[in-house]
C-alpha cells in the first residue's frame, strides 16, 4: 500500500472538492434517507387511520395546541440560511487563505503532463472518453444529460413527494436519480481522481502512479468476437445488437412499469413514456459499455464508416 | 411514528439561533483579520526580513563604525598623511591675511546688499503691481492716469538704511542702480575670495582623497550614511527592472545587503546569543564575490540570469528560490553557483578576471574537453573540426561530380558540333564547350580553396585517444585484452572509461582493433641509456603533461597519460617514433577515398613515398591527406639518440614482465572480427580513437548544449523516479563503493529528482539507471563509466546544469568584437595544447611545473612567464617562433630564445589559423593594439656607441655574463636569451621598461632590477658610469636600448672576447643568479 501516493492525490489542492464531496454526500444521502423512512412510516400510519390525518399538518409531528399552523420564511427559514451563508463564507476565506491556486509551469506543447486532467468536476466526463469516441462522449452525452435533466419536469407524471422526504411513494425517481447522480456522474470523477494514473491507466488505491508502467491490454471488437470481418457485416451486426439491446430493454422497463408501476405508467403519455424509456435505457447502457471495456476488453460493439458505438 | 417523543414548544418557532450567531459572527470576525494579517505580512515575508535587517544592520554598523574611525586614525598617521597635512596648513596660514581682509569686504557687501535689497524688492513688487493694471485698463485715459500714477511713484523718494546707521534717500531709478551695484561688487569679492582660498582648497581635497584611498573600510560619514539609510528604511519591495531581458527581479527585497559597499558575512549578522547564522542573517550577507557585481551591473544582469530561482516571487523563500515543482530554473545550489557562468560565457573556454579565475566551471569545460565527452556527446563550440571538415568534403565530393559531368558535357558538346549541319549551329555548341570548361577552372579554384580548408581543418583535428591502426605496431598483443577490461585497473588516472564489456566483447573488440591495424615494419632501434633517458623525461619538460608513480607518489602532470606501467604495454620501437615525433603516422588517410594510402598507391603515380605537412596531396585524387597523428602531443626537436634514451627508460616503467600476460590468440581469429566492428561501432570507439573503418562514424550520444533546460521528464531516472522523487530511506541507487564516493555530497538522503541529482549519479555511476532493469546487451546504457573524482563530478554537474537554453537577449551573451574576442578564441588552443602547464598566463596561476621538486631549488629553470608576454615581443616574431621554436631549420635540437633551458619549447606544428589565434591572444592579453608597428631605431653614432659598450660592458652590469652568445661554452651556464634575438624579437618599449625593473614584470627573474635611476626626469645608470660618460645628457637607459637593437653578432663576440668571461664561466651553476645579483648589488651600491 502506497500510502504517500494515496496522499499526494489527496492532498493535491485540485482535488481538494472531490475529497470533501465523498463524505458530505454520504451524509447527506443518510441523512435523506433516515428522514424518508421517518415519513414513509408516518404515511403508512396516516393511510391506515384517516382520522389522524386531520390532526396532522407537519407531516411527522401531530399536531400540539400553540404550535403555529404555518411557519413564515422570513424569520424563521431566512435566519438557518444566514447562519448558513457565514459559515459558508468562512469556510471559502480560510480555504482561500491556506491553499494557493494549484498553478504550474507554463505550457510546453512539446511536453504535456502526464496525466492530463481536466477540473475535478469535468473528469466524469473525461473517463467516458475511455469509452466511446469523443463526439460522443463529449458532445452526444453531454447533450443528452442537459436534455434529460429538462424533460424532467415533463416526463415526471409523479404528484406526490413534494416538499418532504419519502422512499416509498418516489421509488423510481430516487433510484434513477441517485443510479444518474452517484454511479454516473461522482463514482466516474472518483475514478478519474483516484484511480486514473500515468498513461490513463487504472491504478488501484494506494497503487505507485508509475510512469513507466508497462501493462497488455488488447482490445477487440465486439463483431470480431464474432468472426464478423465484413465492414458491412460489422455495421448490420452492431446496428442489431444496439436495436436489439433497445428492444428488449424497452420490453423490460414496459413490464416493469406496468407490474410495479401501473399508476404512473397509466398517467403517462405515449411521448412521454417513449422518451423516459430512451433516457433511462441510454444511461444503463454507459455503465454496462463500461464493464465491456473492463471487463473483457470489448472496444466498440457497434461499427459503421461514420460512428462507433 | 418518530422514536424521540415530541416536543414542549414549537422546535421550529421556538429554538434561539443567538448563540450559533455569536459564534459563527465571532469566528467570522477572526478570519477576517487573518485575512488581513495573511495580506499584509502572511504573503509578504520580505517585511519580517527588512524588520530584522534594520535592527541588524544598524546595530552592526554602530560596532562597524568604531572599526573604522580606528582605521583612519591610522590612515592620519602616516608620514605621507602628515605632509599633505602640513601643505594644507602652510597653505591656510599664507592665505589667512588675506582671505580674511576679502571676507570681511564680502560681509560688508553683503549687508549693505541686503539693506537696499528689503527696500528695493518691496518697492518693484509694488511697481509691478501697477504696471498690470496700467497693461489691464481698458481706456486710453485710464492707461495715462496709471502711467502718472507710476512716475509718480517712482519719482517718489524712499529711504533706505545701511548697517553702519547712516540713512540715504533714493527714487526708484536710483535704488535699483544702487542695488545692481552693490550685487556686482559682492559677486566680485566672493570669486576674489575663491581665488585665495584655492591653494588652501586644493590640500583639503588632496587630503581627503588620501583618506579615502587608504582607507580598509569606509570613512565615519559614509557609515553614518549608511545607518541612516537602514533606521529610516521604510518596508518596501525592492526590484530591478529590465524591460529589454525581461527581467524583474525582488529578490534585494530580503538580501538587503547584497550590494552594500562593505563586507557584511552571515556570522556578522547573526544574532548575539545565536550559534548558527539563522535564515536572516545568511540573507542579509553582502555579495560573497562584490567583484563580479563590478563587471556585472545588476541594474542590466539583475540576480537570476545567473544564479536562477524565481526573481518575482515574493511569498516565500521556496518561491522566491524557485525550489518548487513547477518552477522549471530552480535556484543554482552554493556549490554549483558557477553554472550561471555558463548561460552566457558557453564561447568562452577560461573565465578569469584579474588574477581570479572560476576554476569550477573552467575545470567543468576542461574535464569535458579532456576526458573526450564529445567524442560522443557533440556540444556547441567543441570539437568543431569533425563537423567541419565533413562539411568540406561533401562540397568536394559534389564539385568532383559536377567537374566529372562538365567534363562528359563538353566532349559530347564538341562531336555533336562536328557534326552539326550548319556553321552556325557549330559554333553555338563550341562556346557551350568553351563555357563549361571555364566553369570546370572556378570550379577547380574552388576545390583548391576547399583543399586548403581541409588542410587546415586536418592539422587542428585531435583526437583524445591514441591512433589505433598503430595498435600492431604499438602494443603488447596480450595486454590489450587485459586493459579493456577494466583500464582504471591498470592505470587509476586514464582517461579511457571503463565500457563494462564482457569478456566476449572484449575478445571481438581486441580481434577487431588488432586485425584492422597497419601492419608496416618499424625500423629497428637499438636499446639507450636508461639513467639519461629518466634525466631528459624529467628535464625536457615532459611531466607538464605526463605523470610517473601512482597514489600519492605521482609527480607531473594530468593532462596526458600516467607512464607508471607503459614497459608493459608498449612496443620499443614504436615508442623511440613516437617520443621524437608522435605526429609521424605510419600511413596518412585520405578522407576523400575514405582510405589509408600506402607506398603502393604513391608508386602508381611513380611519386616518392613522402608525407608530411608540406606533402599532403592525395597521390591518387589530389586531395588534402589527413599526415599527422590525430594528438596534441608535440615534437620535443630531440635527437634519435635522446629518444631512444627516454624510450629505454620508460620501458624500464613496470611492474610485471609484458611477457607474464596471457596469451591472447584469439585475437587473430578472423571469426571475430565482424562482431568486433559492431561492438567498436556501437560503443562509439571512433569518438576518441582513430580506428580502422571508424573514420565517419558520428557521435553516439545526445547532444549536450542544452542539456539543463531539458525537461526533467526527459531525463530518464528508470526505475529510481519514485525513489528520486521522495528521497528518505533507499534513496541512494548506487550501491558500488568506488562509485558512491564520487558523488560529492555523498549518498543522498534528500529527493533528488532534479537534473544535479541526474547529472551526478550519472557520472558518479554511468548505468545506474539500468539497474534493475533487464535488458539486453544491446540496449544497455553505453556511457561508460569515467571513473572521476568527488570535485571531478562536481565540476561537471556544474558545467552541465549550466548548459542551457537560455531567455536572455542576444546582446547579454559575451560575444565581444574587439580585442576580447581574440582572447576569448585564444584560451580554446591554450588549453588544447596544455601550455599552462609550463607557462604563467594568469598572475599567481601555477603551472605543474612549478610543483614539481626539481624545480624547487631552481626558479630560474622554469618556462618563462607570458603575462605579458604580447607587449614584449614582436607579434611577427612570435608567429615565427611557435611554429619552430628553434628558430632554425637545421640546428633544431635546441630551444630558439633560452639555450640554457633544459625545458624544451616543442614544436606543435600550430595550423596558420591557430597561429593567428594565438598571436592575436598573446596581442590582446597585454592590451596591445593591432596592428603592432615596428618603431623606427634611431641610429647612434660612433661616440653614443662607444658608450653604450661601455655601459653594456661595465663591470657593473656585464650583460653578457648572462645572456647568452652563441658561444657554446659560454652558453652552457647562460641564464638569459641572446642579445641578437631582440632587434627581430621585442618591443623598445618593453625592453626599456624592462631594463628598469624587471622584478615588476616578471617577480622571481633573474635580471637584477635597479639597474637605472631616475635624475632629472631622465633614467642614468646606477652604478659608476663610465668616464666617456661624461658630459652626455641623454638618458642611458634609451641609449643602451638602442645599442642593444643594433647590436650585430660580431660586436657581440668583439664585446664578449673583451669581457673577463673566466670568472664567470667558473661559477658553479647553482650560485649563478646568487653572484650575478651580488656583483649587481655591489655594483649598483645596493640600489635594488
Amino acid at each position: 500500500m502506497d500510502w504517500r501516493q494515496l496522499w499526494e492525490i489527496c492532498s493535491a489542492p485540485d482535488n481538494v472538492p472531490i475529497v470533501g464531496l465523498i463524505p458530505l454526500l454520504a451524509f447527506y444521502i443518510y441523512l435523506a434517507v433516515k428522514q424518508a423512512r421517518a415519513n414513509d412510516q408516518l404515511i403508512e400510519q396516516l393511510e391506515a387511520d384517516p382520522a389522524m390525518a386531520k390532526t396532522h399538518h407537519r407531516k411527522t409531528w401531530p399536531f400540539k395546541p400553540g404550535w403555529q399552523k404555518e411557519v413564515h420564511v422570513w424569520p424563521f427559514l431566512l435566519r438557518i440560511e444566514f447562519l448558513a451563508a457565514i459559515i459558508i463564507t468562512i469556510i471559502l476565506m480560510v480555504w482561500s487563505i491556506t491553499l494557493n491556486a494549484p498553478l504550474e509551469e507554463p505550457a510546453n506543447p512539446n511536453l504535456t503532463m502526464n496525466p492530463a486532467k481536466a477540473p475535478w468536476y469535468f473528469l466524469g466526463l473525461q473517463e467516458m472518453l475511455v469509452y466511446f469516441d469523443p463526439w460522443i462522449a463529449g458532445v452526444v452525452m453531454p447533450t443528452l444529460i442537459i436534455i434529460g435533466l429538462m424533460v424532467i419536469p415533463y416526463i415526471d407524471t409523479n404528484p406526490l413527494g413534494s416538499g418532504y422526504y419519502t422512499w416509498k411513494q418516489r421509488k423510481f425517481s430516487i433510484s434513477t436519480f441517485l443510479f444518474g447522480f452517484i454511479i454516473l456522474w461522482v463514482a466516474m470523477i472518483i475514478i478519474g481522481t483516484f484511480i486514473r494514473g500515468p498513461g490513463w491507466q487504472w491504478f488501484w488505491p494506494g497503487q505507485t502512479w508509475d510512469h513507466n508502467r508497462l501493462i497488455y491490454e488488447v482490445n477487440r471488437d465486439l463483431p470480431d468476437i464474432f468472426g464478423i470481418t465484413s465492414n458491412l457485416g460489422k455495421a448490420i451486426f452492431g446496428a442489431i445488437v444496439v436495436g436489439g439491446y433497445y428492444l428488449v430493454g424497452g420490453g423490460a422497463v414496459y413490464s416493469l412499469f406496468r407490474r410495479r408501476m401501473g399508476k404512473d405508467f397509466s398517467r403517462m403519455s405515449l411521448l412521454q413514456f417513449s422518451i423516459m424509456q430512451f433516457l433511462l435505457l441510454t444511461m444503463v447502457a454507459l455503465p454496462l459499455k463500461m464493464g465491456l471495456r473492463l471487463l473483457w476488453h470489448i472496444k466498440y460493439v457497434w461499427i459503421t464508416p461514420w460512428f462507433n458505438i | 411514528m418518530p422514536e424521540k417523543p415530541i416536543p414542549e414548544h414549537d422546535p421550529i418557532t421556538g429554538k434561539s439561533f443567538a448563540i450559533h450567531y455569536v459564534v459563527a459572527t465571532i469566528i467570522l470576525i477572526a478570519t477576517l483579520f487573518w485575512a488581513l494579517y495573511d495580506e499584509a505580512w502572511g504573503q509578504r515575508p520580505w517585511k519580517a526580513f527588512q524588520d530584522q535587517w534594520k535592527n541588524r544592520y544598524s546595530a552592526f554598523l554602530d560596532t562597524a563604525k568604531s572599526k573604522s574611525s580606528k582605521s583612519e586614525q591610522s590612515v592620519e598617521q602616516d608620514p605621507q598623511y602628515a605632509a599633505l597635512k602640513q601643505d594644507y596648513q602652510k597653505a591656510y596660514q599664507d592665505s589667512k591675511a588675506q582671505a580674511d581682509e576679502a571676507r570681511r569686504k564680502l560681509d560688508d557687501a553683503s549687508a549693505r546688499l541686503l539693506a537696499v535689497q528689503s527696500v528695493f524688492t518691496d518697492r518693484r513688487a509694488y511697481v509691478n503691481a501697477l504696471t498690470y493694471e496700467l497693461e489691464t485698463s481698458g481706456s486710453a485715459s485710464a492707461k495715462a492716469s496709471k502711467q502718472k500714477e507710476i512716475d509718480k511713484y517712482k519719482a517718489e523718494q524712499a529711504t533706505v538704511e545701511f548697517p553702519d546707521g547712516t540713512k540715504k534717500k533714493f527714487t526708484f531709478p536710483q535704488l535699483e542702480e544702487t542695488y545692481n551695484e552693490i550685487r556686482d561688487e559682492r559677486t566680485k569679492l566672493s570669486l576674489d575670495l575663491g581665488d585665495v582660498l584655492k591653494p588652501v582648497t586644493a590640500a583639503k581635497a588632496k587630503m581627503d582623497e588620501y583618506i579615502s584611498d587608504h582607507m580598509v573600510d569606509l570613512t565615519p560619514q559614509q557609515i553614518q550614511g549608511l545607518k541612516k539609510r537602514a533606521t529610516e528604511w521604510d518596508p518596501a519591495i525592492v526590484q530591478i527592472n529590465v524591460a529589454e531581458a525581461n527581467i524583474v527581479d525582488r529578490c534585494e527585497s530580503c538580501h538587503m545587503n547584497t550590494r552594500e559597499p562593505l563586507k557584511v558575512t552571515a556570522a556578522a549578522m547573526t544574532e548575539k546569543g545565536a550559534k548558527q547564522p539563522d535564515e536572516y542573517a545568511q540573507a542579509f550577507a553582502s555579495h560573497a564575490q562584490p567583484e563580479l557585481l563590478q563587471i556585472h551591473d545588476p541594474e542590466k544582469f539583475g540576480c537570476s540570469p545567473c544564479h536562477q530561482g524565481n526573481g518575482r516571487a515574493t511569498t516565500s523563500i521556496e518561491k522566491a528560490h524557485g525550489n518548487y515543482e513547477h518552477w522549471l530554473w530552480p535556484l543554482y545550489p552554493k556549490e554549483n553557483s558557477e553554472a550561471g557562468c555558463q548561460s552566457c560565457h558557453s564561447a568562452d573556454m577560461v573565465l578569469a578576471s584579474g588574477d581570479v579565475q572560476w576554476q569550477t566551471i573552467n575545470n567543468g569545460k576542461d574535464l569535458f574537453r579532456q576526458r573526450g565527452c564529445m567524442g560522443c556527446h557533440r556540444y556547441e563550440g567543441y570539437d568543431k573540426e569533425p563537423e567541419d571538415l565533413n562539411f568540406v568534403g561533401q562540397q568536394i565530393k559534389q564539385i568532383e561530380t559536377q567537374k566529372k559531368e562538365n567534363v562528359k558535357n563538353t566532349a559530347d558538346l564538341m562531336k555533336q558540333a562536328d557534326a552539326a549541319e550548319s556553321n552556325d549551329v557549330a559554333n553555338k555548341l563550341n562556346t557551350q564547350a568553351v563555357d563549361l570548361r571555364v566553369a570546370n577552372s572556378k570550379l577547380d579554384a574552388r576545390l583548391q580553396q576547399l583543399d586548403f580548408q581541409s588542410h587546415s581543418l586536418m592539422q587542428d583535428q585531435k583526437k583524445v585517444g591514441p591512433n589505433l591502426k598503430d595498435a600492431r605496431l604499438k602494443l603488447n598483443k596480450n595486454w590489450i585484452p587485459v586493459w579493456l577490461k577494466k583500464p582504471s585497473d591498470f592505470r587509476p588516472t586514464t582517461k579511457m572509461p571503463n565500457f563494462r564489456l564482457t569478456d566476449h566483447q572484449i575478445q571481438a573488440i581486441s580481434a577487431y582493433i588488432w586485425q584492422t591495424g597497419f601492419t608496416d615494419v618499424l625500423p629497428k632501434h637499438k636499446p639507450g641509456n636508461a639513467a639519461h633517458g629518466k634525466e631528459l623525461f624529467e628535464g625536457r619538460g615532459c611531466m607538464a603533461c605526463h605523470s610517473i608513480g601512482e597514489g600519492d607518489q605521482m609527480q607531473g602532470g594530468t593532462f596526458a597519460a600516467n607512464l607508471t606501467r607503459v614497459g608493459e604495454k608498449a612496443n620499443y620501437d614504436y615508442l623511440v617514433r613516437w617520443i621524437h615525433n608522435a605526429r609521424q603516422r605510419t600511413r596518412p588517410y585520405c578522407p576523400y577515398e575514405k582510405k589509408d594510402i600506402g607506398p603502393e598507391d604513391y608508386a602508381k603515380k611513380n611519386l616518392p613515398y613522402v608525407f608530411d605537412l608540406d606533402h599532403s596531396k592525395c597521390p591518387n585524387d589530389g586531395h588534402e591527406l589527413q599526415v599527422q597523428n590525430m594528438t596534441v602531443m608535440p615534437s620535443l626537436r630531440l635527437s634519435p639518440e635522446d629518444a631512444e634514451d627516454i624510450a629505454t627508460y620508460l620501458m624500464s616503467q613496470k611492474k610485471q614482465e609484458p611477457s607474464s600476460y596471457p596469451e591472447a590468440a584469439f585475437m587473430d581469429d578472423p571469426s571475430l572480427k565482424e562482431e568486433g566492428k559492431k561492438w567498436v561501432r556501437f560503443y562509439g570507439c571512433g569518438g576518441c580513437h582513430e580506428i580502422s573503418g571508424m573514420e565517419d562514424e558520428g557521435r553516439i550520444g545526445t547532444e549536450l548544449t542544452y542539456e539543463g533546460s531539458k525537461p526533467i521528464e526527459r531525463l530518464d531516472f528508470a526505475l529510481f523516479t519514485e525513489v528520486a522523487q521522495r528521497g528518505g530511506k533507499g534513496a541512494e541507487p548506487i550501491k558500488d563503493k568506488e562509485d558512491l564516493a564520487r558523488l560529492p555530497d555523498g549518498p543522498a538522503k534528500e529527493p533528488w529528482y532534479d537534473h544535479k541529482g541526474f547529472f551526478e549519479h550519472k557520472l558518479a555511476e554511468p548505468n545506474v539507471y539500468d539497474q534493475g532493469k533487464v535488458k539486453t546487451e544491446t540496449e544497455a546504457l553505453r556511457m561508460p563509466n569515467l571513473h572521476l573524482t568527488k570535485e571531478q563530478v562536481l565540476d561537471l554537474t556544474t558545467f552541465l546544469m549550466g548548459s542551457q537554453e537560455t531567455s536572455l537577449p542576444q546582446s547579454y551573451q559575451y560575444k565581444p568584437g574587439d580585442a576580447r574576442h581574440d582572447i576569448q578564441e585564444g584560451w580554446w588552443v591554450v588549453k588544447k595544447y596544455n601550455c599552462m602547464g609550463c607557462h604563467q598566463f594568469i598572475p599567481g596561476q601555477q603551472t605543474i611545473l612549478m610543483g614539481l621538486k626539481q624545480y624547487q631549488d631552481a626558479q630560474e629553470q622554469l618556462p618563462p612567464k607570458l603575462l605579458t608576454e604580447g607587449a614584449r615581443v614582436d607579434p611577427e616574431w612570435l608567429r615565427k617562433f611557435l611554429s619552430n621554436p628553434a628558430l632554425s631549420t637545421t640546428d633544431t635540437n635546441r630551444n630558439g630564445v633560452r639555450p640554457y633551458l633544459k625545458v624544451r619549447m616543442p614544436t606543435f606544428s600550430f595550423s596558420d589559423n591557430e597561429l593567428r589565434k594565438l598571436v592575436r591572444f598573446f596581442e590582446a592579453l597585454s592590451q596591445q593594439p593591432l596592428p603592432y608597428i615596428p618603431q623606427q631605431m634611431p641610429t647612434l653614432t660612433a661616440k653614443e656607441s662607444d658608450m653604450a659598450r661601455s655601459l653594456f660592458s661595465s663591470t657593473a652590469a656585464p650583460c653578457l655574463k648572462c645572456h647568452a652568445t652563441g658561444d657554446p661554452g659560454h652558453d652552457k651556464i647562460a641564464t638569459a636569451p641572446n642579445f641578437l634575438l631582440a632587434k627581430e624579437r621585442l618591443k623598445p618599449d618593453w625592453v626599456e621598461r624592462w631594463i628598469t625593473d624587471p622584478q615588476a614584470i616578471s617577480p622571481g627573474t633573474s635580471m637584477p632590477s635597479g639597474l637605472f635611476k631616475q635624475q632629472n626626469s631622465q633614467w642614468v645608470f646606477a652604478g659608476p658610469t663610465p668616464p666617456t660618460f661624461n658630459g652626455f645628457e641623454g638618458d642611458h637607459r634609451k641609449l643602451l636600448t638602442d645599442y642593444i637593437f643594433q647590436l650585430t653578432a660580431e660586436e657581440q663576440r668583439r664585446v664578449a672576447s673583451s669581457m673577463p668571461r673566466a670568472k664567470a664561466a667558473v661559477q658553479p651553476s647553482s650560485n649563478r643568479k646568487h653572484a650575478a645579483l651580488e656583483s649587481h648589488h655591489t655594483a649598483g651600491g645596493g640600489s635594488r
